[in-house]
Parts: C-alpha cells; structure tokens; sequence
C-alpha cells in the first residue's frame, strides 16, 4: 500500500471536514458544498476549471431538467389528478391503500423529486386516516419509504443516480440508460410494500386505536351539514345599532367559520379580510364553513343565511376563488413560526381555514401555533393570491386545485414532451440530460411552463450540493486518495467474492448516507467503490450501481427529506424509525445484490 | 348585573367594605362559601381547599400539583357562582380570575401601615412590633400564593379599576363609591360580558376536570369552543389528546374542544 502524501493528507482532511459539517449541520450542506468546491483548487488539489466543472455536468443539468419537467407535469394538474382515482381503487383497506398510494407515489418519484410525490398525497392520507380511523401512522412510513424507494426506478428518480454517470465517466465506464436500474427499482418497491403488508403490525408503532378495526365503507363526510362551503349572509340595516362591534375574528372564534369576503355597498369589496376589520351593518359577508355552524352563526348574531350566492355570485365562484391545501416543506422558512408572527393574512390576503398535524384537524387560535414540517393548512383564497402564496416555495400545494393558472390544455404537450424525451434517451440513445433538458426545452417553448417559473422551480440547493460536491470526488480520484482507501479496505476485509464485496459497498454507502447526504456519500464512495472492484477483478460499473442504489437506503434515521415530511404527521419517533427502518435497510440491501447477482451475473 | 370583586390586604376593612356594599346594592357577600361549594362539588375536604388558597405551593408541593388542583377547583366554583351576576365578592384572587369579564369591576382596598398596626395590636393583643411583623407576613404570604399561580404582585394597581385608601374616606363612603362605580354603565353586564363569563365558567370546569391528571394545562373558551393547550411533549400530548374527551365527556356546553400541544396559552388562559 502506498504511502500517503500532502495532497492526499489534504482531501481526507478535506472529506473529514465535510463529514463532521454534513452530521453537525452547523452550515447548510449546500453550502458546505460550495465551500468545498472553492477550498479543492484554493489548495491546488484540482484545477480552477475542474473545481466548477460540476455546474456544466451532465448531472447538474440532468437535475434541473427534471425539475422543469415535473413542475410543467404539475402545472397542467396531471400528476394532481391522480390523487382522486387513487383513493378510489384504494378503497378502504389498509393494505390497499397503502398498496394502491404507495405504488403510485413511487412511480412519480421515478420521475420526480421524491418529496413532491410524498407532499402530494399527504393532505389525502390524513383525510383518508381520519375517515376510516386508520392511525396516520400506519399508512404514512410505508408510504414515505416507497416514495424514497420509488427514486430507484429510473436514473433520474434521485440525484445519487443522476450522478453515477458522471462520476463513472473519469474512469471512462459505460453510462447507464435511463432504465437499467428499473428492474432493480421495481423489486426494491415492490418488496418495501410488502414487507409493510405482512410485517406492519410488528414493526410499525403500536398505537392507542390499533385495536379499533377500520370502519368499512365509513363515509364520515357524507351529512352535507358538516360539508363545508361557502354561503352568503347579510347583516341587518341595524346590525350595529343594538350590539357591541363584532370582527371578522370574533365570528372565527365563536363559530369556526372563516369570512372569506365583505361587501359593503356602494363598491367596497375585499376578499380574505383581516380578522381585525368590523362586521358594518347593512354588509354581505361570505363565509366558509360546515353548514350547520353557519346556521348557528345566522341565529345567533341575527343574520339572514341566503339562500343561494347573489352578490359574491362572480366574486367566489370556482372560477375566481377556492380552497387548497399546503403542506409546510421541510425546509420552509414557515417553520417553527406563527401565522400571527408571519402577518399571513396580510401578506398573502388568504385566509387560513384549519390546520392539520397527525391525525388531528384545528380550527381553533391556529394562527397561534407554531409551525411544524408536515403541518398541512387548508387555504381559502382567490387563485390569484394562491398563486402568489404558491410561488413563494414555503408550502407545497397538493390538492388538485383550480388555481388560476392550472394549464389543463397544456396536458397534452406536457405528456408529449415527456414522451419525447423518454424515446429520445431509449430509442436513439442520444445522452440524458441533452434528452431531458429537451423535453424542459419543449414544455417551455410550447408554454406548457413559462421560462420565469421553470427558473423559479429549479431548487439550487440541490443543484450547488452536487455541483460542489463533484470536484471533491475528482480529487479524491485524482490525488489517489480513493485508490489509497480503497486498498486498506480491501486488505481489511481480505480475499472475498464479488458477491460480498458488492454487499459490503453497498452497507458502506446506507451508513454513509445516514450521517452524510446521500449526494456526498454517492460523491465520496462511488470513485472508491470503483478502485475496490478494479482490485479484486469486480466490474467497476456494478460496484458503482451498488453505490448509487444503496444510498436511497435511507431509512434508519428521519434524515432523508421524506422521512422529515413524514415524521411530525405521522407522530414518529426516531425509534420507530429504527424499529422499522432496520428491517426495511436488510430488506433493500438483500433484494438489491440478489436483483444485481440475477441481472448482471455477478 | 354586576359583579364587584374586593382584594384586600389584611387588616384593610376590606370585609366591612364589602358586607356594606353588598348590603346597599342588595347583592350577595360571597367569601368563603365558595370554598365549601367547591368541596362539595369536587369532593375535597374544606380545609385542604383553604390551605390552598391561603399559602403558595412548597417545592414539594408544586412537584406534586396537588395544590394547583385544588385552586383550579375553588376558580370552578367561583366562576360558576359568581356567573349568576349580583355578586360581592371579598375572597381569594377574585380579580385575577375574572379579570377579562368587563362587567366585573375589580376593587383593591387599602390602609396605611399604621392603621393596620393598630388594629392588629387591638384585635390580637400584640406589640407594636410584633403586630407589624404580623402584617409584613400576611403581606408576603399572599404576594407570594399570588405570584406562584398567577405570575403577578397582587399591590400592582394596574390590575383593578379602584383603588380606595378607606382610613381616608372612610368606610361609608368608600363603600359609596363602588356602589356607584358598579352603577356606571361600562359596568353593567352586556350579551358579550355574559357570554365570556359563560366561556369563564366552562373553561374552569374543563380545567378543573383535567388538572388532576394534567396540572400544566391552560383552558380558553370562546362560544363553547374550548381550547386546552399543554406545555406537553407530542407523545404526552397524544395522552393529553385521548383523555381530554373522556375526562370532559359530562361537561355541557362544549361545542368544539381542541388540545394544542406545545402552543404558548394566552394570558387569558385560566
């Protein structure tokens, strides 16, 4: 073994650093990236060009196409309107609608961005949940784990595959296509929802209602009189006359009703109005809420209930205005502040209509409570506002809303496109991310997605995470750091069989990805996994896969950025994480080097 | 419709006020029978609802919330008493608990040092000394039983509406004057002032059903939506969750009820 010299000193310094960062989060791993990607040339371990080659890397590009294509896909509601078909076929079983949800958020997240298909079914699951009296945690982990799972379909169904190629191409390996790993992918869902199925009663937590059977064929929101809607009421000529001022806010409090809208004659007219502003006489007043609260609240404050919309007829049709619900992202600035601290109506001119945490709906003083990842807050506002609340990033939308700009007839070309890219990358082969950056291309030029969204979708933390991590694995390579390591392990573990090397690749990269990113632990294992294979005579490109399927093994610890979304509503803790992500982590790494030792011949 | 409630410190004539006032308006002197109501209603032995009410928790004490419950069930009496308006009264902490109510107006009484002194040295038949140390104990007991439960100096004038040295004007006229302040119409009782002394009530009775298991809860009501908030973690918080419905299960008048875990209680929280 060869000994080690300065520049290698300096990137296991370099990646110890980087290690201890990723574990302590005392700076954003994106930027713990960038720092790494200015330190590697500043101590000349790789060159200016090669320190930022990351950003032009099949990769980066890769990703940010997939992220323009989902969110054109997004835009025209057609990932949105599956969410409706779903719960129809899934019924009201726990194992098929936990089959039925988990099957198709992991297809989704072949193709996108696995914690917008884990957002997508949430405010779903908890309706569904609350329905059957199914606890949210019997349905969300094995969900969530197919969404994490689902990333494995296909090349770009998570970033550590979107790398591999890139990564293998220094060593001049044949790239994968963009559905070699599918039959791997397929198993590795396949075999998680099963084992959720046969084993959920042993390694899910136990709860207080485990013992209550779902209610079969329960529809709790069929009596119209606890379907919310909105309806019209006016305040009599004398309303101010004879009692004290009543605000928007006190008829929240006393009913749990929202205002959604006042007019007051001649033209005065605002929607979403501060839980501040009065309630005048002679005014009609759009509220939302069950029928029989609004009822109450017509007797009780001497108003008349209309029969029908009349003056907000046009103001709060369908077409205007409506209800969506959003769910608070892990990242989001929204967390752990109020919707008071963050003057939410005022900003976004939206009103907050409940807010759901667990498997428990509020409606009461929520603007007062601080918020968590996972939170999901019913929005009632016009599509416009939505939109703009939308755009901000710090929710994610799930329902298959009308919002304003919902391009329905672009679904055609969004599904083309799609398609073009697809039968660009199997049928002429031609390289992937040219592939995917012309399907984003073909959605934007075909206003499918204008080009200002599809820049505002691209999440750059994840883009600079890669792009900064690149050059890191370079020098590990280039200064023979990797090589160096990849030695001592393999003297370490001795003569063995490529079968047992690929396992122990493969349990390297779920450690690795459980206290550092699973890009870093792609980044930093994939050019060492190659020098072990070339050592002991394994085709370099399987211990490579292994890596890059392997770090999707991430099911031990709430880290990955499903299980964070998961874990408040769910009421996880990190030892029903264990509890069950152990079980699930053998699972994976047993079907994955059987499925590789099958299709490969290893 | 009114309610007057009287703090006072010991030996300030605050009783006498308040029996005269009581008497010329022709409401009801309320003290201590909150206290046997309560022990009534909750079961528990008078004397240990007084000691409650008189001394703040020990460190023992406040470890085992025993004394919180017992607070929380003389609040439940009281509110519920006093709900039927027409009501004096002189006893424990009176205005902290109904100090969101605006038909309540909240007077403190107050006498030099020196009169009390006096009056201490007559009744108890003590030194000039020994009666001021008396005082200066009684004193510090109950800004101490104060600010243990509610987080206040109970001398802090800001807290009532009135504040009458009665040595100055005298008893007669002191107590003319709340008449009349219990007169003026910012006083009387109103369909709002009812309905939150109405949500008072229901939030002391929640409270009260829950402290025993729960000592840190908070309660707020607003129209019978009740709102309970605990400083519990989310695991508690679900035990929270389970039991609230069945511990508040024969509570009438809830319309809505909430368990916000981890949420800061509003001041006006009972």
């Amino acid at each position: 073994m060869d000994a080690l010299n300065l520049d290698m000193i300096l990137v296991l310094v370099t990646i110890a650093v980087a290690v201890f960062l990723f574990i302590v989060e005392w700076i954003r791993i994106d930027v713990v990236a960038i720092l790494i990607m200015v330190a590697l040339p500043l101590m000349g371990l790789v060159t200016p060009k090669e320190a930022f080659c990351g950003l032009s890397s099949n990769a980066v590009v890769s990703i940010i196409a997939v992220i323009i294509i989902g969110a054109g896909l997004d835009k025209t509601g057609l990932v949105n309107n599956l969410v409706t078909p779903v719960l129809r076929v899934a019924g009201n079983s726990t194992s098929r609608i936990i089959t039925a949800i988990s099957v198709t958020v992991a297809g989704i997240s072949s193709f996108m961005q696995n914690i917008g298909a884990a957002a997508l079914f949430l405010p779903a699951i908890q309706r569904v949940s609350k329905k059957l009296k199914i606890p949210m945690s019997k349905l969300l982990m094995p969900i969530g784990f197919s969404a994490i799972l689902g990333g494995t379909m296909t090349l770009v169904g998570c970033s550590p595959l979107i790398l591999l190629n890139d990564l293998m191409a220094q060593f001049n390996l044949k790239p994968f296509g963009l559905f070699d790993v599918t039959p791997i992918g397929a198993a590795l869902v396949f075999s998680g929802i099963t084992c959720f199925i046969l084993l959920g009663r042993w390694i899910l937590p136990k709860t207080e209602t485990d013992e209550a059977e779902p209610k079969a064929g329960s529809e709790a929101s069929d009596d119209g009189d606890t379907a919310a809607d909105i309806y019209e009421l006016r305040t009599p000529k004398d309303y101010t006359h004879y009692r004290e001022p009543v605000t928007v806010g006190d008829l929240r409090e006393r009913y749990l009703v929202n205002v959604v809208a006042i007019v007051e004659p001649p033209d005065y007219k605002i929607v979403a109005p501060p839980s501040t502003m009065q309630v005048h006489s002679g005014v009609s007043v759009g509220v939302f809420g069950p029928k029989d609260a609004i009822e109450r609240l017509a007797k009780e404050e001497d108003l008349e209930l209309m029969p029908q919309l009349e003056v907000f007829a046009e103001e709060l049709t369908d077409q205007e205005s409506g209800t969506v619900e959003a769910v608070v992202a892990p990242r989001s600035d929204l967390v752990g502040r109020t919707l008071k601290e963050l003057e939410f109506d005022a900003r976004y001119q939206v009103t907050p209509i409940s807010l759901g945490r667990q498997d428990e709906t509020y409606l009461s003083d929520i603007a007062n409570m601080p918020l968590r990842v996972g939170d999901v807050l019913e929005l009632h506002g016009t599509w416009k506002r939505l939109q703009y609340l939308h755009q901000g990033g710090s929710l994610l939308f799930t329902m298959p809303v009308e919002i304003e700009e919902l391009k329905k007839d672009k679904a055609v070309f969004a599904g083309f496109w799609l398609a073009v890219a697809l039968i660009m990358v199997i049928v002429f082969k031609i390289n992937l991310s040219v592939c995917l950056m012309t399907g984003a291309l073909g959605m934007i030029v075909t206003r499918v997605i204008t080009i200002d969204d599809a820049y505002h979708a691209v999440d750059w933390r994840t883009v600079f995470l890669l792009a900064g991590l690149i050059p890191l694995g370079m020098a590990t390579e280039k200064t023979g750091t990797a090589a160096w390591i990849a030695n001592g392990v393999l003297q370490g573990i001795g003569p063995t069989s490529p079968i047992v090397l690929i396992g122990v690749i493969a349990l390297l990269a779920t450690f690795f990805t459980l206290v550092i990113s699973n890009v870093g632990a792609t980044v930093l294992l994939v050019p060492l996994a190659i020098n072990m294979a070339k050592a002991s005579g394994l085709d370099p490109r399987m211990a490579a896969l292994a890596v890059g399927l392997a770090t999707s093994n991430s099911f031990i610890l709430p880290t990955h950025q499903v299980n964070a979304l998961y874990m408040g509503p769910g009421g996880y803790r990190s030892t029903d994480f264990m509890k069950a992500g152990v079980v699930m982590s053998v699972l994976f790494l047993v079907v994955m080097v059987t499925m590789m030792s099958v299709l490969y011949g290893i | 419709m009114t309610v007057i409630t009287i703090s006072r410190g010991s030996k300030s004539m605050g009783t006498a006020v308040a029996d005269q006032v009581a008497e010329t308006l022709g409401y009801e002197c309320l003290s201590r029978a909150v206290l046997l109501e309560a022990s009534e209603q909750y079961d528990i032995p008078e004397i240990k609802l007084a000691k409650a009410m008189q001394d703040a928790p020990s460190i023992l004490e406040r470890l085992g919330h025993r004394k919180h419950s017992y607070v929380a069930c003389v609040q439940s009496a009281l509110a519920r008493h006093v709900a039927r308006d027409d009501i004096v009264y002189h006893g424990y902490a009176g205005h902290m608990l109904l100090k969101n109510v605006s038909h309540v107006v909240k007077v403190r009484i107050v006498a030099g040092m020196e009169h009390r002194v006096s009056i201490v040295m007559h009744q108890e038949s003590l030194s000039e000394a020994d009666a001021f140390h008396y005082i200066q104990k009684m004193d510090k007991g109950r800004q101490k039983w104060t600010k243990s439960l509610y987080g206040v100096d109970p001398t802090d004038v800001t807290l009532y509406d009135l504040v009458l040295n009665v040595p100055r004007f005298g008893m007669e006229d002191a107590a003319d004057l709340i008449c009349r302040s219990a007169r003026l119409k910012q006083f009387a009782s109103t369909p709002d002032s009812k309905r939150d002394m109405a949500d008072l009530v229901l939030a002391c009775e929640v409270k009260a059903a829950l402290v025993e298991e729960h000592p840190d809860v908070a309660v707020t009501s607003k129209s019978g939506n009740v709102l309970v908030y605990s400083a519990a973690g989310d695991r508690h918080g679900r035990k929270v969750r389970s039991q609230v419905e069945s511990l508040c299960q024969s509570i009438d008048g809830i319309n809505n009820i909430e368990v916000h875990v981890g949420a800061a209680a509003p001041e006006s929280a009972v």
